[in-house]
């Protein structure tokens, strides 16, 4: 998908005041691709899409939409188009309206616009609604409005403000699906802001990890589930067992971490960071709770952790063990439910056994809030 | 029981409170359509429409509704431009900016009329002057100055009325409209002033009555151009005539009216989004059944007996001479005043023939004549100079008719006021 | 360009920002501020003929303010007793029709503000109806039924409750009656807005915990709804401080209202000067007072007209 217009920030700046919502980002985002970001709120994602939209100026730095610095041009002048968060469309006006608005602001006849909004009234499932209004509709069919209202502008890029955040579990995990094919259809450049990163994982060519006003990682979505760059990115994305530590030896891409409280462990560096974490370094361990498995009693080595189990819970498609390692550190174990049989090991010690490149060793740093 | 005591008790308030707040309209109405002269509900004369035809034939009040209406304009526009701009600067002034200016654009709510009045006589006068021109300048024109004055508090009434809604309006429409490809003053006129609109119109509304009933600052500032109720005024200060009732009648029904007008308007609204609501695809696509106008709009319903009420008087005014009851209330005044000085005569008479006769027997002298027993009720009361005077009816001084027709019924039946005498 | 501005006009466009912007200075500025400092500075300035004006004459001078205290200069007596006595007067008169409105009014806007039903928005529009009627013709209105030979009076002694007719006007009962009900709207609104915020469980819990209807309303409703108490007292208070219609027409010939002396100042001796004099000192004693019973009452300007 060349076909599609790239966005481009280039040492991007901005700051309210004495706060700076934006440091230093520099992200090329590629025409075609489906691109997130994702971090927590209040992180400055908005505010980086925002810039893009044309809604407020970056206080340094370009921004670029296919190679054409955007400095000075409005967001009506701008081709973009922005579905905001709680989706905007005109409460006085019928869907039809709502959707064919940027027709009617060139100057469109009625009949034009009629037929252009049948067309895409189809394309989301929702023929013959034109003449509802926007209160009268569910909040799925809304969302679609939103997505046709802005895509009849015709944009080269498609900028999503937590577009989902608002539906119900089961029907934002069926927009995901819905998302993804429209912006296959049409082709455009999606630029998806969210806070939730299972919908950034599925439907994202490409993930930015943000943490306050910094990007941390810009990678695909199996790259930054992997392979985190920081402990920011490790914590927020996913569930991880972190264990904290000072590097003592350096081999290779792996490395051994003196831990806290676990013992010597054994870990691969991650890929950014290989050639950077030193000996005597402070660094992190990130073990995912499906990484982990049961060993046999009585194993000992660096990649084998033993913890008292406090209590367990059954979860459907995992069982979900919640252990005490020494000194009261917190490990979650989740095995698959494969339909085997599962003993209940509330009080016992148990060993844990893990495999060296599924654990990832970063420097240490901020970790996401609970 | 105490509660029950409770609740009559609030009801019982209700009635006084209404009362209070609705009689004296509906006294002052009911008077317009008495033939005194002095507008009175209480002794009632006869049913008449003179003061509406005498109403339509005074050049100073149709002048005075010309200069309202005028006036009533200008300041609907300059106060709902302003009110409508000063409540978008409230929203997105600087914080620290916002207190200072939200007191400035609320306090001539709180500065009384006259003081507004005077302010904007004073300056306007002084930018008049130093700008050199004469007194006959648009500065110092009475129509200028009245819509600057009354647009200066009326413009703060509009603005909490727009604000209100403003509150409610999500400025990410004004966004999505400018990032589909709208100038502001699309994203503005397309969007955010629909979304104003019954609030602008209920400012528009609201601005207009206040322009229209406005007297203490336009007292100071009207110069050559007096407003209705300016003249108003005038009149009621002057001596006051059921002309006024007249007019105060036609205001209380074009706003009774209006009142009900809207009201079956908002419950009609709601029907529809209602009616909306449970309609199916198909039915919005082409035809909604909405429900019949009427049908649970009992503001409707009222709205259309109040202008059949309205059509019947006007049709009755039209049609119904009350020449003949005038002339027999003139008649029979005439008569008992005739009959009163014929009583004192008489009296005069027979004190005159008593005196000489006790003259003529004793040679004294007894000077006190009685009292005449002539009129029932408070006659007496109101009118002691009356006696012997002239037979002219229409003073102030009420002759005081039989007391079987101070009621209305015998007041709607002219005739009856004849059976009686 | 300052940064607040650059927002604003990047926010409007730069033609809208620029005619929201006129329209609202020219509002405050124009039509409020310097109107008011206008009628200020003219208010320590001799009367002069128009020609003097600008001229050697024209000094400041602080007679306009002394006459309302001292009376003209040479009089015979040391104050201005009958200026000062309207003076007062009309304060203490605007005090007691606000306390007046303020006992009328509390128990309807309560009953309006938490009962529910349709009729409530029946009761609003018989409230409303007469505030859209002319303020003169209100008074009209009431001149007739507190007449000589008003209503009242023809009820009442028809009813032989009084043998002569009483005179409501030359005893100013047709005054308050006529200020109070000119205001009652603006009493009643604020208010309405308030109650009908609270939240009709508290006072089920307080009638529940065994409180009595009157300390429900002392300990509950009244302190919920003090910013609408405070907001219709002080419109009320301020209005009829400067109301100007109802005592022409309904005061009687010997009880002025301080507006009206405003008025002559203007009209009948044209000494502007000495009228605009008056004007601030309304206006600044008004203000004065109802920050001060702000104060005692502890309640904030922002809560005035909401």
């Amino acid at each position: 998908m060349s076909a599609g217009v790239g966005v481009d920030l280039e040492n991007l700046w901005i700051r309210f005041g004495d706060f700076v919502a934006v440091r230093d980002a520099n992200v090329n985002i590629n025409g075609g691709d489906f691109f997130s970001f994702l971090g927590p709120s209040g992180c400055g994602k908005t505010t980086i899409l925002r810039a893009v939209s044309g809604f407020l100026d970056p206080s340094e730095g370009r921004v670029l939409i296919g190679g054409n610095d955007m400095r000075g041009i409005g967001p009506n002048k701008r081709p973009t188009a922005l579905i905001f968060q709680n989706l905007a469309l005109f409460p006085l006006m019928k869907v039809w309206e709502n959707i064919t608005f940027s027709m009617e602001i060139k100057g469109a006849s009625a009949s034009q616009r009629r037929k252009r909004a049948d067309e895409l009234l189809d394309m989301i499932a929702l023929p013959g609604q034109g003449d509802k209004l926007p209160s009268e509709l569910s909040g799925g069919q809304r969302q679609r409005v939103a997505i046709a209202r802005a895509l009849c502008a015709e944009p080269d890029v498609l900028l999503l403000d937590e577009p989902l955040s608002a539906l119900d579990l089961k029907l934002r995990q069926h927009m995901r699906t819905e998302l993804r094919e429209i912006q296959q259809r049409v082709g455009i450049t999606f630029i998806y802001i969210t806070h939730d990163q299972g919908e950034a994982l599925t439907m994202s060519d490409n993930i930015a990890v943000m943490r306050a006003g910094v990007i941390d990682q810009i990678a695909d979505g199996k790259t930054i589930y992997n392979d985190p760059n920081t402990a920011f990115a490790a914590s927020f994305v996913g569930e991880n067992n972190v264990f904290r530590g000072k590097i003592k030896q350096v081999m290779g891409n792996e490395a051994m971490i003196a831990t806290n409280r676990s013992g010597d462990l054994v870990a691969r560096i991650s890929t950014a960071n290989q050639g950077k974490l030193q000996e005597g370094d402070d660094a992190m361990l990130f073990i995912r709770p499906e990484a982990f498995s049961i060993a046999a009693d009585g194993a000992t080595g660096d990649h084998f952790v033993t913890a008292r189990v406090t209590h367990e819970e059954f979860e459907g498609n995992v069982y979900n063990i919640f252990t005490e390692g020494e000194g009261g550190k917190e490990i979650k174990v989740s095995l698959p439910n494969l339909g085997q049989s599962f003993e209940d090991h509330t009080g016992q010690n148990i060993t844990l056994e893990y495999e060296t490149r599924n654990a990832v060793l970063v420097p240490a740093g901020e970790l996401a809030a609970e | 029981m105490n509660n029950s005591f409770l609740r009559v008790s609030i009801w019982v308030y209700l009635v006084i409170f209404f009362l209070y707040l609705l009689g004296p309209l509906v006294i002052m109405s009911v008077t317009a359509f008495n033939s005194s002269a002095f507008p009175r509900m209480t002794p009632w004369e006869c049913l008449t429409f003179q003061w509406f035809g005498e109403l339509f034939q005074d050049q100073r009040i149709l002048n005075g509704i010309k200069n309202s209406l005028i006036i009533g304009a200008g300041t609907v526009v300059l106060s709902v431009a302003m009110g409508l701009a000063g409540a978008l600067m409230l929203t997105q002034i600087w914080p620290k900016l916002r207190a200072t200016y939200y007191t400035i654009i609320i306090a001539p709510i709180l500065i009384p009329g006259v003081v507004l009045g005077i302010s904007t006589l004073v300056f306007w006068d002084r930018i008049n002057r130093m700008l050199g021109l004469g007194a006959d300048s648009v500065l110092s024109n009475g129509i200028f100055l009245t819509v600057i004055g009354q647009s200066t508090f009326i413009a703060s009434y509009c603005m909490l009325v727009l604000v209100a809604r403003l509150q409610r309006y999500d400025v990410a429409l004004t966004e999505a409209a400018l990032d589909l490809g709208a100038t502001h003053a699309q994203a503005f006129r397309k969007i955010l002033l629909p979304f104003m609109r019954p609030a602008i119109a209920s400012a528009a509304v609201l601005a207009f009555l206040a322009s229209f009933e406005n007297y203490n600052t336009t007292t100071f500032t009207f110069g050559e151009y007096p407003t209705l109720t300016i003249e108003l005024a005038q009149k009621v200060r002057y001596g006051i005539t059921p002309a006024i009732s007249a007019l105060a009648f036609i205001i209380v029904a074009l706003t009774v009216f209006f009142a009900l007008l809207n009201e079956a308007k908002l419950k009609r609204q709601e029907l529809v989004a209602a009616a909306r609501k449970k309609a199916t695809v198909e039915e919005l696509a082409g035809k909604i059944k909405l429900p019949s106008f009427f049908a649970g709009n009992m503001a409707a319903v009222l709205l259309v007996v109040f202008a059949v009420a309205t059509i019947t008087v006007v049709g009755t005014a039209t049609a119904y001479n009350p020449g003949q009851c005038i002339a027999n209330v003139k008649e029979q005044k005439r008569l008992e005043a005739e009959q009163r000085i014929q009583e004192l005569r008489k009296q005069r008479e027979e004190q005159r023939k008593k005196r000489e006769a006790e003259e003529a027997q004793q040679g004294g002298a007894q000077q006190s004549a009685p009292k005449p027993s002539n009129n029932s009720g408070f006659g007496n009361v109101f009118a002691p100079n009356t006696l012997g005077g002239d037979t002219e009816e229409e003073s102030s001084e009420p002759e005081t008719p039989p007391s079987n027709n101070g009621g209305f019924g015998g007041a709607f039946d002219p005739n009856s006021l004849q059976t009686d005498q | 360009m300052p940064r607040f501005l650059k927002d604003f006009f990047n926010r409007n466009g730069f033609g809208m920002g620029l005619a929201i912007l006129g329209l609202v200075l020219f509002w405050t500025v124009g039509l409020i501020i310097l109107p008011q400092l206008s009628m200020l500075d003219f208010s320590f300035r001799p009367n002069l003929p128009p020609p003097e004006i600008g001229g050697p004459k024209d000094v400041y001078t602080l007679e306009n303010y002394k006459y309302l205290i001292y009376g003209p200069e040479g009089g015979s007596q040391a104050y201005n007793a009958v200026d000062l006595r309207v003076f007062f007067r009309t304060l203490l008169a605007a005090v007691c029709v606000t306390i007046f409105n303020l006992i009328l009014c509390y128990p309807i806007a309560y009953y309006l503000g938490q009962s529910k039903g349709s009729h409530i928005r029946i009761f609003a529009i018989m409230l409303i109806i007469p505030y859209w009627i002319n303020e003169i013709l209100r008074a009209f209105a009431l001149r007739i039924i507190f007449g000589e030979t008003g209503v009242l009076n023809t009820l009442f002694v028809g009813l032989g409750i009084w043998d002569t007719p009483f005179d409501f006007i030359r005893n100013d009962i047709a005054l308050y009656a006529g200020l109070g009900y000119a205001y009652i709207l603006l009493m009643i609104f604020p208010m309405y807005n308030v109650i009908e915020s609270l939240d009709g469980n508290q006072i089920e819990a307080a009638r529940d915990l065994g409180a009595p209807w009157w300390r429900i309303h002392w300990r509950v409703v009244i302190p919920y709804a003090k910013p609408g108490i405070s907001s219709g007292c002080t419109m009320v208070f301020m209005l009829s401080a400067g109301a100007l219609a109802a005592p022409q027409i309904l005061g009687g010939p010997s009880s002025l209202w301080f507006t009206q002396l405003i008025y002559q100042q203007f009209n009948d001796n044209n000494d502007w000067p000495q009228g605009a004099a008056y004007a601030i000192v309304l206006l600044v004693t008004c203000i004065l007072f109802v920050l001060a019973m702000m104060r005692l009452f502890k309640v904030n300007m922002g809560d005035i007209g909401k």
